[in-house]
């Protein structure tokens, strides 16, 4: 169990979590609970998705008990844009592949530092369905939501990432400048 | 003027009517469709439903502009790459937690 699922467990916590203490501990909380539950795993589900589950819960607990973590609802009216300044992301990465863009630290500890910051129900679908590639079924199957909802809180948590990104405006050039040395 | 030209004149008028009549909106317009714009990225609307869409971003270059810095956005999220376990510290996350289950 351990061996096949350690890896892609630890970067779903990373990924949730973003300190890699609090990752390791997820990590270990959820084999844990996963060992103790392991009777009660019926196979109705993949493995993994079980373990995502686990994984989930035990990450909405300890946002819950933890001061100053955001849980309020996100509302689709707050993310239209007032002005045009909020119309573009704030990032030049015109021309550049995700892959080159995210090669710059400042835009990874930006997006990092947003997806922190989003609630935990909608950080949660956001990390299952875009990073993780789970399906938005799937993603309603760890979390016990229909597709619809999955759906609604994944749309709300892609607008207030890109919100964020275009908030915390990196200075032109930013990206190319470190590209280039 | 021949008729196939004829035609094309016509459905270019009916393209710009169209776009005209889709942009005859306000906040409450750009509303409706930014509630879209997830299900039209993923690609999980039906075709009028995205030919509305196509309609409102060829005549509201705001909602365009939004449009791609939303696709900017959840490309960046889906090649946002979480570090990983180095073998020595998945040797050591295993143990800790075999530790814990002979504990329980």
């Amino acid at each position: 169990m351990y061996v096949d699922n350690a890896d892609r467990m630890y970067r779903f916590a990373q990924r949730l979590c973003g300190e890699e203490e609090d990752a390791r501990d997820l990590v270990q909380e959820t084999f844990l609970n996963a060992y103790r539950g392991l009777p009660r795993f019926r196979g109705d589900a993949q493995f993994s998705t079980w373990l995502y589950r686990i994984a989930s819960r035990l990450c909405l607990a300890m946002r819950r008990r933890r001061k100053g973590e955001p849980q309020h609802e996100l509302s689709i009216e707050e993310f239209i844009p007032t002005s045009d300044g909020e119309l573009r992301l704030q990032i030049p990465a015109d021309g550049l592949t995700p892959e080159q863009a995210l090669a710059n630290k400042q835009l990874r500890r930006t997006l990092r530092q947003a997806i922190q910051e989003l609630p935990a129900k909608y950080r949660l679908v956001l990390v299952l369905r875009d990073m993780e590639g789970l399906s938005a079924k799937e993603v309603g199957t760890v979390m016990g939501l229909n597709e619809r909802a999955v759906k609604s809180r994944l749309h709300r948590a892609r607008l207030f990432i890109r919100r964020e990104l275009t908030a915390r405006g990196m200075g032109s050039g930013a990206l190319r400048t470190e590209k280039g040395g | 003027m021949s008729r196939q030209e004829n035609s094309q004149k016509v459905a270019t008028k009916h393209v710009k009517r169209t776009a005209q009549q889709a942009h005859r909106h306000s906040k409450a317009g750009c509303l409706k469709i930014l509630q879209r714009l997830s299900a039209y990225l993923d690609d999980e609307l039906t075709t009028d439903v995205c030919k509305e869409v196509r309609a409102h971003m060829g005549a509201c270059p705001k909602c365009e502009v939004f449009l791609d810095s939303l696709r900017q956005t959840i490309s960046l999220c889906r090649h946002f790459d979480a570090g990983s376990l180095s073998p020595a510290k998945k040797l050591q996350l295993r143990r800790e937690i075999q530790k814990a289950i002979s504990r329980a």
